[in-house]
């Protein structure tokens, strides 16, 4: 093989293999820093607007219309203000309505929360808007002491079907976004009422993709043994023959107002909103509204984060200009004999400065490699502390251009070791030393 | 006499540190001085009295305050640029006193790097080094030239100014740094190979004593028109 520019570049490289590596290093941190930030943004936001999927309105009695969100579509915490089932069966028959699928949360397993519904939550409500709820394994649930797991749920959880399960009165504070105390401060395990996984969801890419399903009447029961057991700690384990108006109680209402079929907004949408609105009792959320609305809080940060990160770049691109200015002192010589048999100065300045964008190359591909893994991190703490299913996948759009860009940037910092080194005195640096 | 220009020739050249300075003396000021092909020269002269600016105007590092430089007919200081770079590195094969090899890279690299600036097709580069090399008595040419020993580093050296088959090869001082024996085979060896590759050869020392292997030699001050 012939000796070439490559070959005296990446001598150069391993020469210095310490500060080669360390301003890789420098830059693989921007990039990463850069790349996890502009895909988590985007990836965000769009975990964030599955999760209401094809509902126009939720309603609560949570105290704001987003904190209502975040609890009924997110699972921040469990709501504590109860809504009659009377109130939601006239609400229901009032309004003109494609469904009206009443929620009730405050249970958990192992600290993922447990959603108590109607079978028409898995029949008519799609947590994304294009596509339904499927298994992945057994059922939906038919009676009570049945329980679906979600597809996240069931991996951290390690259920399958078939599992015998206690459910936890009360949802551990790990994400207190809504700001609401839990239904029952001291959360107790409801062990009269084991349950029986019948059905693996398959995954969603919302945050349902961590609960659990059970139908009302079975969240109903083991609330009213609790009432019961209050009055008389003998009292037998109740069924659905028991209950009564006190212990048929829910906290949200997931709405579809009805629309033209293929369509998703409708002429009655706010006409059913301003009727919501006049009980002041309740909240009507629009869970679309509320997401951009977060987003519009969310992003004047996430700028600044973006031009932070945008900042970090710049300084790794000052990184690779010192690490080469630096090296010129020791490169002098080799400058001048390249001369002596016959480079030009111009050769010269494209070496350094392709030595630099080598330097930025290998940076951004290790920065991406880091993205990767630092939002496959991030997805997973997202996961866990917000109940956010991120894809941790980088869009190939925006990561060859943060990689062109680390690139460019590497290149045009390279252009002033690149000058130093095309002004290299060659006589001077030819003689012997000392 | 054959048709060839001469690879030297140098007419009414001055150099002086201060161009704007009237009163700085001339370090360098020949009058007139030819080489004809494959003819050795040694110029002799005490150290800094301007031999290796002579070299160095000669390779075309330096320009002169008058005068003109041809190699091989070609006026050096009328070629800007890359283009007088790239004739350099095509007719000019030159040798320091301290070798000034690559760092980090093997004898044959070190040779190939003179040959990464001419016309040679690049598949050819290597088999001519290491050929070259061997030549010289260097048979590990893949070992890192940081690691030979300073009579093989010396060797490396010829063999890289003379890779490019140069019409004229500048050695500066080539022996200042040997021992007697060594100088006296690296002197030898710059003497061979020259005249197989039929290149002239013009070089300068302060040792009076390598006059002897010279057909002709002068003394550096000899050649200024007001010595």
């Amino acid at each position: 093989m012939a000796l070439t520019d490559m070959t005296i570049i990446r001598r150069s490289m391993t020469a210095r293999l310490f500060s080669t590596l360390t301003t890789i290093l420098t830059v693989a941190v921007a990039v990463a820093l850069m790349l996890v930030l502009l895909t988590m943004r985007d990836a965000g936001e769009k975990a964030f607007e599955r999760g209401s999927g094809n509902m126009h309105i939720l309603v609560s009695r949570d105290s704001s219309p987003m904190v209502s969100v975040l609890n009924g579509v997110f699972y921040a915490n469990a709501p504590a203000r109860p809504i009659a089932w009377r109130e939601y069966e006239k609400l229901a028959a009032e309004l003109p309505l494609e469904f009206a699928i009443p929620i009730q949360l405050g249970d958990s397993y192992r600290g993922l929360p447990v959603l108590a519904t109607t079978p028409e939550f898995f029949s008519q409500f799609k947590p994304d808007p294009q596509v339904g709820w499927s298994l992945a394994q057994g059922r939906y649930f038919e009676k009570e002491l049945e329980i679906v797991v979600g597809a996240a749920a069931a991996r951290s959880s390690g259920l399958a079907i078939g599992d015998t399960i206690f459910v936890t009165h009360g949802v551990p504070r790990a994400a207190a976004l809504g700001g609401e105390q839990p239904a029952a401060a001291e959360p107790h395990v409801h062990k009269e009422f084991p349950f029986k996984v019948v059905g693996i969801l398959n995954p969603t890419g919302s945050a349902h993709d961590r609960a659990l399903f059970m139908n009302l009447d079975s969240s109903w029961i083991m609330h009213a043994f609790d009432r019961m057991l209050v009055e008389d700690p003998r009292a037998p384990v109740p069924t659905v023959a028991d209950l009564d108006e006190r212990d048929r109680l829910i906290t949200g209402i997931y709405l579809r107002v009805l629309t033209r079929p293929g369509q998703d907004a409708s002429a009655a949408l706010p006409q059913v909103y301003s009727m919501l609105r006049s009980d002041p009792s309740i909240t009507a959320a629009s869970p679309t509204d509320q997401i951009r609305q977060l987003f519009t809080i969310v992003s004047n940060i996430d700028q600044l984060f973006v031009a932070m990160a945008a900042v970090v770049m710049v300084s790794s691109g000052i990184a690779i200009m010192l690490a080469l200015y630096n090296s010129m002192e020791q490169r002098r010589r080799q400058i001048a004999v390249l001369r002596v048999l016959g480079c030009s100065q111009g050769r010269i300045f494209g070496l350094v400065v392709t030595e630099s964008a080598i330097l930025g190359m290998l940076g951004a591909a290790a920065g991406v490699l880091a993205a990767f893994a630092g939002s496959t991190l991030v997805a997973g703490i997202m996961k866990q502390r917000l109940g956010l299913v991120i894809e941790p996948a980088l869009p190939l759009e925006l990561t060859l251009l943060v990689i062109l860009a680390t690139i460019a940037l590497a290149a045009a910092a390279g252009i002033v070791p690149a000058a130093m080194a095309y002004r290299t005195p060659v006589v001077r640096n030819l003689r012997p030393i000392g | 006499m054959s048709d060839r220009p001469p690879p030297l020739s140098i007419r009414n050249l001055r150099f002086r540190y201060d161009a704007t300075g009237a009163a700085t003396p001339w370090v360098v000021d020949v009058a007139a001085l030819d080489l004809n092909p494959g003819e050795q020269m040694l110029l002799t002269g005490g150290s800094g009295r301007g031999k290796s600016t002579l070299l160095n105007l000669i390779a075309g590092l330096m320009e002169p305050n008058e005068g003109q430089v041809l190699i091989a007919g070609q006026p050096v200081h009328s070629l800007r640029g890359a283009a007088r770079d790239r004739f350099r590195g095509r007719t000019i094969g030159m040798i320091f006193q301290t070798f000034n090899l690559l760092h980090g890279f093997s004898a044959a690299e070190n040779v190939m790097a003179a040959l990464m600036f001419t016309d040679l097709p690049p598949r050819e580069h290597r088999p001519r080094a290491e050929a070259l090399l061997r030549h010289l008595g260097i048979d590990r040419p893949d070992a890192d030239a940081d690691r030979l020993s300073v009579g093989q580093q010396q060797r490396v050296a010829v063999a890289r100014a003379v890779a490019c088959e140069p019409a004229l090869v500048l050695a500066d001082e080539p022996t200042a740094s040997l021992d007697p024996d060594n100088a006296r085979a690296a002197i030898d060896l710059i003497q061979r190979i020259c005249r197989e590759k039929n290149a002239a050869l013009l070089c300068v020392s302060h040792d009076p004593a390598m006059a002897q292997r010279f057909e002709r030699t002068a003394s550096f001050d000899q050649l200024g028109r007001n010595a």
